[in-house]
């Protein structure tokens, strides 16, 4: 059974090579990001998530709103695996698909099609798997003869196009969605939210960080909000209004 | 049907934990050698995408090196050249795998902080992924030590025990890079200190100098480790005698550094993707 289980998490940057005190006190004034403290010499630690909890089933599209900073992208990173709790615990069971970063493992010299290779090995799919469906991926970039030219000849939204082609092509249960979807055309917009739409319907669970609220309205039954490392309980989606406005 | 992966991560439990964990990357990442192999095969592609000898600029840049310092050196050495140019071949080719490994392992993590920063691959794989591209260098270095060998006619080598020195070296070599490859990711000094080091090395290295040119066994070979990693695998190869010292030095070597080293990397591993 596929279940994201987060207790008690807290995580901390420790942030090397600054040694500007201006520069923290600034950071620490402001009213986005996570709380700065002093650790040991020439080492500041940003809390960016602090004793957060929450228990994802089968079923449950939860939607993470709050400021830039809040710490909703490294709620992402740790239920993917990427970054290590300094405190609390994250359990996670099932196949994880992560659209966090469209750089994710592409090489610019490379062509389009040993790029979609290596962005699909790199996320956990097999090299023959991959023979399989690459001509399927090809196809829903629609990028055509491109697809044989280094990737940096590409335009941002062709790029765009092609990380969410192949992101989209694994068949994960839990995926994990940030904002960086509301590129390409409108043409490409229209044909990724029917994709998004099959592959939200497809996984048992998912967590999509957005400051779009219409976009979190359309995917989500469940919302969380985060402010400066501190996370809201989960509500449902019908409360979203009152939510933002607390 | 098979388990579905599960990702675990917590806080900080004690050293302990830390080195299970640690040691479970270490099981991942072997279990995922073809993922480490993909990427360096697609490394070694990039690197010399739209050249036309491809990959085999490799071979080409090492043999003019190696022809020409063979012939420099030779001469001002009074030195045959059908007895030299093999030392000097297996000298730059062996030392090019030394070289490569430990600066080329600075660059480890610091190359893969997108992949790091997203998913929960385990971190000894980029460094399998370093030591395979450098493998897969060294692999075409080779056609140069067997053409010189050929024109050198010299056939009859003990290829076992130079195989076995090989694998020793390289045993070594990982760890080492290893250790680059966590130190440059915290202090951005490291890469220009490694590669400076591995240079001075390099002069004080039997690289194209022949370690009997030295008035004495001096402590230049001593201890100098990169020695013993040219002796195990050049000497059996030119059927000249081995240092006894080699195999000990190396073996001890690579245990006590892998020691060293997966502690540190069981210290730092949760913090390297912070670091980057």
């Amino acid at each position: 059974m596929s279940l994201v289980a987060v207790s008690n998490l807290t995580v901390r940057f420790p942030v090397y090579g600054v040694d500007s005190r201006s520069l923290k006190k600034h950071i620490a004034r402001a009213a986005v990001g996570g709380r700065i403290d002093r650790g040991h010499v020439g080492v500041q630690n940003v809390t960016a998530l602090n004793d957060v909890s929450l228990f994802l089933r089968p079923g449950d599209r939860l939607g993470l709103v709050g400021p830039n900073g809040a710490g909703k992208t490294t709620l992402l990173r740790c239920i993917a695996g990427a970054y290590e709790p300094d405190a609390g615990r994250v359990e996670v069971h099932g196949k994880i698909a992560s659209l966090l970063d469209m750089s994710l493992g592409i090489d610019p010299s490379a062509t389009g099609y040993d790029n979609i290779r290596l962005r699909g090995l790199i996320g956990g799919t097999s090299p023959s798997e991959m023979a399989r469906k690459i001509d399927e991926i090809a196809e829903f970039t629609g990028l055509g003869p491109y697809l044989d030219l280094p990737l940096k000849t590409y335009s941002a939204g062709m790029q765009t196009r092609l990380a969410f082609a192949v992101t989209t092509s694994v068949d994960a249960e839990i995926l994990l969605l940030d904002e960086w979807l509301a590129a390409g055309d409108a043409d490409f917009q229209d044909k990724a939210h029917e994709r998004l739409v099959s592959l939200v319907e497809r996984s048992r669970i998912l967590v999509f960080a957005s400051h779009n609220l219409e976009m979190i309205r359309s995917y989500c039954n469940k919302i969380m909000r985060i402010e400066a490392g501190q996370a809201s309980p989960i509500f449902d989606i019908s409360r979203l209004d009152e939510l933002l406005a607390a | 049907m098979s388990p579905s992966p599960t990702i675990l991560r917590t806080g900080g439990v004690g050293f302990l934990f830390e080195f299970e964990r640690a040691w479970a990357d270490l099981v991942g990442s072997v279990l995922r050698g073809p993922l480490a192999w993909a990427l360096a095969r697609h490394d070694i592609a990039s690197r010399y995408r739209g050249s036309i000898l491809g990959p085999f600029w490799i071979t080409l840049s090492m043999g003019t090196m190696v022809v020409g310092l063979g012939v420099l050196y030779s001469q001002l050495f009074h030195l045959e050249i059908h007895a030299f140019l093999p030392y000097v071949a297996l000298g730059i080719v062996i030392w090019s795998l030394i070289s490569g490994l430990t600066t080329e392992g600075c660059e480890t993590f610091n190359q893969a902080a997108a992949i790091l920063r997203q998913t929960s691959l385990p971190l000894l794989t980029f460094v399998w992924r370093t030591v395979t591209r450098s493998l897969i260098a060294f692999s075409h270095h080779l056609v140069i030590v067997v053409a010189v060998m050929i024109w050198a006619r010299m056939y009859s080598a003990n290829y076992l025990m130079a195989l076995l020195g090989l694998v020793v070296v390289v045993a070594n070599l990982s760890w080492l890079s290893l250790l680059t490859a966590i130190a440059s990711a915290r202090f951005r000094d490291i890469p220009q200190v490694v590669t400076s080091v591995m240079q001075f090395a390099m002069f004080l290295t039997p690289v194209f100098w022949r370690a009997d040119q030295l008035p004495k066994r001096g402590l230049i070979l001593t201890y100098n480790p990169f020695y013993y990693m040219l002796d195990v695998v050049r000497s059996p190869l030119l059927s000249a005698p081995q240092d006894p010292r080699s195999w000990p030095v190396l073996l001890t070597m690579a245990l006590v550094g892998w020691g060293v080293a997966f502690l540190l990397f069981a210290k730092t591993r949760r913090r390297v993707v912070h670091y980057l």
